[in-house]
């Protein structure tokens, strides 16, 4: 039940998460988490992609190529998809992009902060049948989502959830800790759970990006983590049933020793069309705009196993601070 | 009998996949799995389904048909089935 392979002759049916799929045996990706755009109306602390007003990049992929790639990826029956950013519900032609994938049977999950979440947009979202949207709330509170989400509004977020429950879209919700919001997570779930998410995520902050920048502001020590994950698993057991809380105790450096033998069968899209091996290294296996779908997800395993990937991951036990360069790509 | 809102099947040169996308769970599939998957996928009843495989595989002693229906069961037990 552990391993993607053809099962033994007494075996029926196996099953794993994508984290322990073996991605080689696959025809193409189960998942493609797409920054569509890297615009943003807000500037937050913590941006692991550096997002915020005038943060478009130069290269950004035109819509043709756009449209192209979303049908690639609907032929190759990627059966999982997220438009994340920046923030996706700024790109022009959003809706275009949602109701194309969706028009196509697609699973697709939007990532948003919630403030272009009006009731309009809501009921579109849930005409055109999505998945899930995922809201980011870091913060139980006014006061601390606000000092966090540089620009942002705590109350249009919540509005924008409501919203959304109204309208009947499925709800998850997005948690960011840092030293100054950490001890409101046991409020935050609940918070979740009254507004109607039906999951809720949530780790540890990544040192890179704008966090690069504010971590001598932000970073929560260890104790307050120690609190931190104590209180989700009183949560995960409160809420067992109604509200799935999902979290990730392990520090960078584990998840990504643990990926290199075990890549997840996922693709990260740039949204000037380059493809990341995972968000969390700089390494770049394809470009969108000069390849196929096809021949980036053959180079995908080989990209993986580039002694380039193993040892930065290993540099990273040394100088844990070498995630600051993730955004210089490297191409493999 | 059908596939459960959220889980997607693909067919792979192993078998298949399915996937729950609501707790993004993988379930890989042999292919005896796949054909069964094919057949509720096409809208096929769980009788009809282990009918038709046992005629597809000559399957003289009844394993097949007892595959299909422990299968069958396991993927209710899961939640990937609904109706």
């Amino acid at each position: 039940m552990s391993e993607l392979a053809t099962p033994a002759p007494d075996t029926i049916i196996s099953a794993s998460t994508p984290a322990t799929t073996r991605t080689g045996d696959l025809g193409a990706p189960l998942y493609v988490a797409w920054q569509i755009t890297n615009e943003c109306n807000l500037a937050c602390l913590h941006c692991i992609e550096e997002s915020g007003p005038g943060k478009k990049f130069k290269d950004e992929l035109a819509d043709e190529r756009v449209f192209d790639v979303l049908a690639q990826l609907m032929d190759a029956e990627v059966p999982y998809l997220s438009f994340s950013g920046g923030e996706p519900m700024v790109h022009p032609r959003f809706f275009d992009m949602v109701e194309f994938v969706c028009a196509r049977k697609g699973e697709l999950k939007i990532e948003t902060n919630g403030h272009f979440l009006t009731a309009e947009n809501c009921e579109r979202l849930k005409h055109a049948d999505v998945k899930a949207v995922q809201v980011s709330l870091d913060g139980a509170s006014r006061e601390t989502f606000n000092k966090m989400r540089v620009l942002g509004e705590f109350n249009r977020a919540v509005e924008g959830l409501r919203n959304l429950r109204a309208a009947g879209v499925p709800i998850e919700i997005n948690y960011s800790p840092t030293r100054f919001n950490a001890h409101e997570i046991g409020k935050a779930v609940d918070l979740a759970f009254e507004l109607g998410a039906y999951s809720f995520y949530t780790g540890r902050t990544m040192y890179t990006g704008n966090a690069v920048k504010t971590w001598h502001k932000m970073a929560p020590s260890e104790e307050q983590y120690e609190t931190y994950f104590a209180m989700l698993h009183a949560k995960a057991d409160e809420y067992r049933g109604r509200m799935r809380v999902h979290f990730h105790e392990m520090g960078l450096l584990e998840e990504l020793r643990y990926r290199l033998h075990n890549p997840a069968a996922l693709l990260i899209v740039l949204p000037n069309g380059l493809v990341k091996l995972i968000n969390a290294l700089p390494f770049v296996c394809g470009d969108l705009r000069q390849q196929s779908l096809t021949e980036i997800w053959s180079n995908f395993q080989r990209a993986w196993r580039d002694p380039r990937v193993a040892q930065f991951v290993e540099d990273l036990a040394v100088d844990p601070g070498r995630t600051r360069t993730l955004h210089q790509w490297v191409h493999l | 009998m059908q596939l459960a809102k959220y889980v997607k099947f693909r067919e792979e040169k192993f078998g298949g996949v399915l996937f729950e996308t609501r707790s993004e769970k993988v379930f890989t599939l042999n292919p005896t799995a796949t054909a069964v998957v094919r057949e509720i996928a096409a809208g096929g009843g769980e009788r009809e389904i282990a009918s038709r495989l046992k005629d597809r595989f000559a399957d003289a002693d009844g394993t097949i048909e007892r595959e299909v229906t422990a299968f069958i069961a396991d993927l209710r037990q899961k939640g990937l089935l609904e109706g």
